[in-house]
């Protein structure tokens, strides 16, 4: 008995020292840590790479796969001091002015400040909030996009909802173009914020660069402990400054309210011998916020500032960062005779709540027209709802990449019956929303349904398009996953006004079949089309194109080993509106030939990527 | 009295051998990896690891470490297609898919599926084929999972004894399976094998097992007892000696593919098909050596 127990005893014993040991090594370690961290001084600058890509307003990259994808931006450079066209970078959607060139692109917002360039954005997350010193971003091809850097207080990775989110610039320039695609560290100088920060904003503008700009890897420099010399400095007065005009914007017309009565006198010196409509022009060419200013200025400008003509299209996509409840609000009474209204970005991290939202729409949702609302996680089910009750005449409506919209809120948009154009880019749209869509609004033109994983069979969708919406114009199905060749001719037979049509990554569209043959010859008013990617396409499609698309403006056969240089001679020299075609990856067609073709049709952006 | 002691005692070492058995230390890979082109170029060629169409990649995660074997199908030449770009590319997508931690250690086939999806996203229009093998080490739980499609193959070796192995999947003789990306209107005509058709398995593995990867290049030139002999010469764990061995391996390998009277285990199994051929076969060869030992950071 007594060796039993000791041996029991022994055995204990021999875990124990086991625990023991690999305790110990661990506290050690651990003190070693503290202990560096006590002795180094605490402005010591620490680097990260990226954490998580949080959000992002569009990508080239499929939805479930990482190649060209805005995921790629988190962790460290894969490709960088390389340059080229690589899978391993994050790409945007679109580059240059091609797509604002397009009948199916949005007409711009008037009052949009100048200042504000931003088309894109992303948001990244970092492991540790810092006061930042350095932001540094890998550019890898065609550089020069980003026009605006941001950081955010709230820290993304906190389970705490976020209360009073501030947002600043920590840096802000034009668009640039760069001539060549040469890999670039982009490091500006940014302004010292005085808030830790583990989340960043990169807002892009392509517009004026030759081909896709891709980023590979962005660093956060910072410090741990706000910096001394950040105390001393003087802040910089800006007016045109976010947060300087931030407490103008909410506090609209608050102060007013009150003081109508007090305000007697009615001398308004030369002002009031100018016509009503004089004054409307000339306020009409000033941004939001300064009309709001100058409505604080005196009881006549007050009146002519809050005039609901005043407010017929309103964009307050520039002003995403600081647009609350509170702001729509205010806002509200001008807004009766809303026609476009431009919410994109806004809402996010609770800013917009449904209350707010459905508030504002009620009051000024009558009128609308057009209602842009990409990248807005704060919509619902419930929001859409209210959309759908309170806009019976709304003919456009965007929503591309609202990728948390549940699929069941994309049913009400079927009553909408009045839309013309539908942005459902990026959406988890199902297939019996978008089936019901097409039934209800057969007055669409324009609808832009890339990237919709979602939807399982695409042939239905079409063939059902081609029995609905005989007047469509445009359709965008970048990516779609599943659309044959049966689906294509039934579409390209019903809906004779297609002028543009997107249908690049579609990987199961064969041109043995004749389907592109067929679209070509059905569709002569063609301005657009993209192929890209499509392995298959071949010589005789592109000499069908030639044949029967005069009008052909833009052409994307990116990645295709069948076309020759002598089919696309062909093509120049019957479709003399064309102005850019993409023959990137092309095997046949080599630099060389692009050379002679771009020297014989100078009027032609002829788009040739490389990978090294 | 004693009889109760003695018993005892086994009864101790029992327990304290279960105990020991059920180890809660982490197992990691220490790998090395060599390798010759058919034409005599050595090395390492390009951005990844390629040794002619043969590629390779040895990552890490922070729960698994990963190896992995592809061979591209020669005769892509013919097409004006370098089939080094297919298994190079492959072997690079599934390194970066497993750095970015985007697997399941216990779904290797996985891997490869995405990989393979990822060919297919890729602006440029790759095409060719290939083999390929797959093998993860799980360090928590100490099982090995693997997945292969085609000729290359994997070996557990313990104790001087093969106690594992992967199975060879052919269509017919010379021509394994393979994941492949064809040219439009030539699908039927080119064997293009599903990704999921890879050939899964699990082991647990011990201290001290060594794991040698590699593709037909090794396999058809070298014999199992062969392999044996120059894995007895690694003594130790450090990565030089394994360097070494794979060296010696994949050298002896390359001689013998070279040598016109050598009975090659391929040429020994062309014979088993009705086909009179002596010699070595001159094939790309890559070996990956790998010891399991403890995880260190």
């Amino acid at each position: 008995m007594l060796t039993l127990l000791s041996m029991f005893y022994y055995i204990c014993l021999r875990r124990r020292s086991r625990s023991g040991t690999r305790g110990e090594a661990l506290t050690s370690r651990r003190a070693v840590e503290s202990g560096q961290r006590a002795v180094l001084p605490v402005s010591v600058e620490v680097e990260q790479y990226a954490k998580e890509v949080l959000d992002f307003s569009s990508h080239y990259g499929s939805e479930n796969s990482m190649s060209y994808t805005m995921w790629n931006l988190a962790g460290v450079p894969n490709v960088y001091p390389s340059s080229g066209d690589f899978t391993q970078t994050a790409v945007f959607r679109t580059y240059g002015t091609w797509w604002e060139q397009c009948a199916s692109a949005p007409l711009p917002f008037r009052r949009t400040p100048k200042g504000f360039y931003s088309k894109d954005y992303i948001e990244l997350g970092f492991e540790e909030p810092v006061y930042p010193t350095a932001v540094e971003v890998f550019e890898t091809y065609y550089p020069g996009a980003i026009v605006q850097i941001l950081a955010c207080s709230h820290n993304p990775f906190t389970q705490n909802p976020p209360t009073d989110v501030r947002w600043e610039v920590l840096w802000s320039g034009e668009p640039t173009k760069v001539l060549t695609p040469q890999a670039r560290q982009f490091s500006p100088k940014i302004k010292h914020i005085g808030f830790p920060t583990n989340l960043l904003r990169l807002e892009v503008n392509s517009s004026l660069l030759d081909y896709y700009t891709e980023l590979d890897a962005v660093i956060l420099r910072g410090v741990k402990e706000r910096p001394m010399l950040a105390l001393y400095k003087m802040p910089i007065i800006d007016i045109s400054d976010l947060s300087d005009s931030e407490e103008e914007l909410s506090d609209v017309g608050g102060p007013f309210r009150q003081g109508d009565g007090k305000h007697q006198r009615t001398g308004n010196g030369y002002f009031d011998k100018l016509p009503y409509e004089l004054i409307q022009l000339i306020l009409s060419h000033l941004t939001l916020p300064d009309l709001c200013r100058l409505a604080q200025s005196c009881k006549l400008l007050h009146q002519h500032c809050c005039d609901p003509l005043q407010y017929t299209q309103l964009s307050l996509q520039p002003y995403w960062a600081r647009l609350s409840d509170a702001s729509l609000g205010h806002l509200q009474s001008r807004c009766t005779l809303l026609q476009r209204l431009n919410l994109s970005w806004t809402g996010n991290r609770g800013a917009l709540t449904l209350t707010g939202f459905s508030s504002f729409m009620k009051a000024c949702g009558l009128s609308l027209v057009c209602l842009e609302m990409s990248c807005c996680h704060f919509l619902n089910e419930a929001c859409l709802e209210v959309i759908s009750q309170t806009c019976p005449g709304l003919q456009e409506l965007n929503l591309s990449s609202c990728d948390r919209l549940h699929p069941q809120a994309f049913t009400h948009i079927s009553k909408l019956t009045r839309l013309r154009r539908l942005v459902l880019y990026r959406t988890k749209i199902e297939q019996t929303a978008i089936l019901s869509i097409v039934t209800f609004c057969i007055e669409l033109r324009h609808l832009n349904l890339g990237s919709c994983v979602r939807i399982e069979d695409y042939d239905v969708v079409a063939s059902m398009l081609a029995t609905r919406c005989r007047s469509l114009c445009s359709l965008d199905l970048w990516r779609c996953r599943n659309l044959t060749d049966r689906g294509l001719t039934e579409l390209v037979s019903g809906c004779r006004m297609l002028e543009e049509l997107d249908l690049g990554w579609c990987p199961t569209l064969q041109s043995s079949t004749g389907c592109f043959q067929h679209l070509a010859r059905s569709l002569p008013r063609l301005r657009k089309l993209f192929l890209t990617a499509n392995r298959t396409v071949c010589d005789s499609d592109i000499e069908e194109l030639a044949a029967s698309c005069p009008c052909l403006r833009h052409l994307d056969i990116l990645g295709t080993r069948s076309v020759s240089a002598a089919s696309l001679k062909k093509l120049l020299q019957s479709c003399p509106q064309l102005v850019l075609l993409d023959v990137s990856f092309c095997s046949q067609i080599d630099m060389r030939v692009v050379q002679e073709l771009s020297g014989l049709f100078p009027n032609v952006a002829i788009k040739k990527s490389f990978t090294q | 009295m004693l009889s109760v002691l003695s018993y005892g005692r086994l009864v101790a070492r029992a327990v304290i051998g279960g105990l020991s058995q059920t180890d809660s230390r982490d197992y990691s890979l220490v790998t090395a990896s060599c390798g010759f082109g058919k034409d005599f170029r050595r090395g390492i060629l390009k951005k990844g690891m390629c040794y002619g169409d043969d590629a390779c990649f040895i990552a890490r995660h922070r729960s698994a470490d990963v190896l992995g074997v592809a061979d591209g199908v020669g005769g892509w030449r013919d097409y004006g297609v370098d089939p080094s770009q297919f298994s190079g590319t492959l072997m690079k997508t599934c390194e970066r898919l497993v750095k970015e931690g985007r697997f399941v250690p216990s779904n290797p086939v996985g891997v490869l599926t995405t990989s393979y999806y990822e060919l297919l996203q890729n602006k440029v229009p790759l095409l060719g084929s290939s083999t390929a093998c797959i093998v993860i080490l799980d360090r928590q739980s100490h099982r090995l999972h693997t997945a292969n499609l085609g000729d290359s193959g994997f070996l557990v070796v313990r104790g001087g004894e093969v106690v594992h192995r992967s199975d060879e999947q052919q269509h017919y003789f010379n021509t394994p399976f393979q994941l492949s990306i064809a040219p439009p209107g030539a699908e039927g005509a080119v064997l293009s094998d599903s990704p999921d058709a890879a050939d899964s398995t699990s082991f647990d593995v011990q201290l001290g097992d060594i794991i040698l990867t590699a593709t037909d290049g090794l396999f058809d030139n070298m014999p199992d007892y062969m392999i044996l002999q120059e894995l007895k010469k690694l003594k130790n764990t450090n990565y030089e000696s394994i360097q070494q061995t794979a060296r010696s391996i994949a050298e002896q390998a390359h001689v013998l593919a070279y040598d016109p009277n050598y009975m090659s285990p391929f040429a020994q199994f062309a014979c088993d098909n009705g086909l009179n051929v002596r010699g070595g076969k001159p094939d790309d060869i890559t070996v990956l050596l790998s010891i399991v030992a403890e995880y260190t950071d």
